[in-house]
């Protein structure tokens, strides 16, 4: 049995056409290289995969990876949206899963961080903490991080699931991390966006904002950005935590932001998506894609695709709606895009592969 | 049936019922359908509750206002709890805040803070007095473990972010993730009736509030609402604890009153809601309960506090309906066939257009059921001003 690639968990791109973690691979690329469709004609197939789906699927050998509220990792084949297998945990999934290896890695509200077989689902290992975990687990190397509603940030052997270390912060944690060479960035409930030595979790800068941050960061050379519930996208200084600018939208943002090239777009629960040069914060253009927006957005060449009670895609340069797809009636997911396939996951548990 | 009873409640419809304070209505413009008997199944009480609906301070309403609470949109933390503060004790009589918290709290107690999360992230009970709540039944020797934020969706608390902004170690409970998901409700627990023909009838009392929690402290918007009029104490416990609500809407008509009433009437629900903390920060006075059309959210800045559902909802529709009549909009109590609109876009964006005729008469039926005073002239409202 062919088993998968592991030259992406060095925190480099996923290989072509695989869709590894939350926004592609660890660079969170949000796709980019991925082709701009046309708005699609049809499903090729819909597939309910029973209750609510709150995470983005992840994709690798030919299977699409979902999770769900009624506690199941399912491994749906790509072809045909049929169930390979699934596997039951122990409590409500909110996680969106991570591909590393040979395994799926996912977080749960039970509590526990699962490490299951890609092939079979079989349960490799489980970690306990003591607070549920919507956090994707990410994986660089031979290491796992993720953080718990505990308030800690957890690192563990990739391989066994041993602890490697735990930290305390000072809030819930459901944002997911982003794994850099050395340090691990990570935002908190308490409002603040921690950088963490990632071999020794020990804290090596903290900056506060005004309110809880959701979002997940991305890394732009040495800029980190992400969005924070008191309304504002930050940008710090990647070895300093020191804000270089800061952006102020209509509400809080939980959508975490995507970045091509200098150009940062992120969601707003205002509803609109924003578009901002990533150098100084300036913006180049806003669009109104729904009610709310807090789904990720994702990258394809010129094209940017954002989950919004449906699947919209927005010219990248200008911000304007090419289409609106009705499906996938969610707003946390995001679309993952293979080929000429778009596949989408939606709150009501459904699975589609569109084309 | 053993410990359980099986009662009919009264069935009051709208007519004839003291509506408070504002003049009354001549008549209903149109003819309303009446209401069908609602059967109530439910736990039987061996010794009533003192804190049960209305609660220790029947008739009393603390409103606390203070300016600094909203500004560009954002809740201060640090004024909201100075306004829980001062609300707590005037509402007490209590000098000290925990003093006043032991009234309704004690260490021993598993208890739920039944939040509305129905409108976020534009108006939704707001964190900031959440985590302040939390804060105080702390104070009181509570664990976080035996603090339980809960409402019946998921999917709501997810787009306020519920989860992440409240204290660690508190537990956020979503009663179901879909629709169709009845498996956190408690069978024993329901009332039974016909609205308009459907084939599920019953709607059950999720088991947090039957036997996962001792104590309730709602904490409901306030919020205009296109079917009851209004959504504040009485309705944010009743569709907030029932599955299976809505079935009593079908446009243009709508049976909230007097479901919402009797609901809240229901044991255990009507003994464990021990106190009602009303956000009033922002103030949705047309388009609720879900409006995101910032036009129709307005930044009253106050807390309500009060252990009376209907003496606080009634002052709420005061204050929405004083609101709706400085914007030109129709009270919520007018019954114009002409307003009605089966258009969504027309009904967010017009506050003279309603998609049914609502019904605020739930809460003056709820007064008949003995849960509080509905009459305005009654309430012993205390305003407070901080700055």
């Amino acid at each position: 049995m062919e088993t998968m690639k592991t030259d992406y968990a060095a925190g480099g791109a996923a290989p072509q056409g695989d869709w590894v973690t939350l926004l592609k691979d660890n660079t969170r690329t949000g796709g980019f290289g991925a082709p701009s469709l046309p708005s699609p004609a049809a499903a090729r197939w819909q597939s309910r995969v029973g209750s609510s789906i709150r995470g983005a699927p992840v994709l690798g050998q030919g299977a699409l990876y979902a999770t769900t509220t009624g506690g199941d990792l399912h491994a749906v084949n790509t072809d045909n949206g049929r169930t390979r297998w699934q596997f039951h945990a122990g409590g409500a999934i909110h996680s969106t899963p991570a591909l590393h290896g040979e395994n799926v890695l996912f977080g749960c509200d039970d509590g526990k961080v699962y490490c299951v077989k890609a092939v079979s689902g079989e349960k490799t290992w489980e970690f306990k903490t003591d607070g549920e975990v919507w956090a994707s687990p990410v994986a660089r190397e031979d290491a796992i991080f993720f953080g718990s509603a505990d308030a800690h940030m957890y690192s563990l052997e990739a391989a066994s699931g041993k602890l490697r270390w735990k930290q305390t912060l000072g809030g819930r944690i459901y944002a997911t991390a982003y794994a850099a060479e050395k340090q691990i960035y990570i935002g908190c409930g308490d409002g603040h966006m921690h950088s963490l030595n990632s071999a020794s979790g020990k804290i090596l800068w903290s900056t506060a904002t005004e309110n809880g941050i959701d979002s997940s960061p991305a890394l732009v050379g040495d800029t980190v950005l992400f969005g924070s519930e008191d309304f504002f996208l930050y940008a710090l200084d990647a070895g300093t935590g020191a804000v270089r600018w800061k952006y102020e939208t209509g509400l809080g943002i939980a959508s975490s932001p995507a970045v091509q090239g200098d150009l940062a777009v992120v969601g707003s629960k205002d509803g609109n998506l924003y578009a901002l040069e990533v150098a100084t914060g300036k913006l180049r253009w806003k669009t109104g894609v729904g009610e709310v927006v807090t789904a990720p957005p994702v990258f394809g060449d010129s094209i940017i695709y954002i989950q919004s009670w449906g699947l919209l895609a927005l010219e990248s340069a200008t911000g304007k709606v090419l289409w609106r797809a009705a499906l996938g009636a969610g707003v946390q997911s995001a679309p993952v895009i293979s080929g000429r396939t778009i596949f989408l996951a939606s709150n009501g548990g459904e699975l589609y592969a569109l084309e | 049936m053993d410990r359980r009873t099986f009662v009919k409640r009264t069935c009051i419809g709208s007519a004839g019922l003291f509506l408070g304070g504002l003049p009354a209505l001549a008549g209903d413009e149109v003819a309303l359908p009446q209401p069908p008997p609602i059967h109530v199944h439910e736990t039987h009480s061996e010794k009533q509750s003192p804190l049960r609906m209305p609660g220790l301070y029947p008739g009393r309403v603390v409103e606390i206002a203070d300016a600094r609470v909203i500004v560009r949109n954002r809740v201060s933390q640090a004024t909201v709890h100075e306004m829980l503060e001062h609300a707590i004790r005037e509402l007490t009589g209590e000098s000290s805040p925990l003093a006043a918290w032991a009234k309704f709290i004690q260490p021993a107690d598993i208890v739920g803070i039944k939040i509305n999360p129905s409108g976020a992230p534009a108006c939704y009970s707001s964190p900031e007095l959440v985590r302040e709540i939390v804060s105080a039944v702390q104070s009181v020797g509570v664990p976080a473990r035996n603090i339980i934020v809960f409402d019946r969706f998921g999917y709501e608390m997810d787009l306020g972010s519920c989860q992440l902004l409240v204290q660690p170690g508190v537990r956020v409970v979503g009663v179901q993730d879909s629709k169709l998901d009845t498996s956190g409700y408690d069978g024993n627990v329901y009332c039974e009736a016909v609205f308009f023909g459907e084939w599920e009838t019953r709607s059950y009392m999720a088991s947090i509030v039957s036997s996962g929690v001792d104590k309730i402290i709602n904490v409901p918007t306030m919020k205009d609402h296109s079917a009851s009029g209004v959504t504040g104490c009485l309705k944010n416990l009743a569709y907030g604890s029932f599955n299976n609500v809505a079935r009593s809407h079908k446009q243009p008509y709508s049976f909230t009153n007097p479901l919402i009433g009797v609901m809240c009437s229901v044991e255990p629900l009507r003994s464990k809601a021990v106190l009602n903390i009303m956000d009033g920060m922002r103030m949705v006075w047309h388009g609720g309960p879900l409006t995101q059309n910032p036009d129709f959210i307005y930044p009253a800045g106050i807390l309500l506090l009060s252990t009376d559902p209907v003496a606080m909802d009634s002052i709420e529709l005061e204050a929405i309906d004083t609101k709706r009549r400085e914007r030109g909009a129709p009270s919520v109590r007018v019954h114009d066939p002409t307003s009605l609109t089966t258009n969504q876009h027309e009904f967010y964006t017009d506050a003279s257009k309603n998609l049914y005729y609502r019904q605020p008469g739930h809460i003056a039926a709820a007064g008949k059921l003995g849960l509080g005073v509905a009459d305005v002239k009654q309430i012993d409202h205390r305003k407070l001003q901080l700055t």
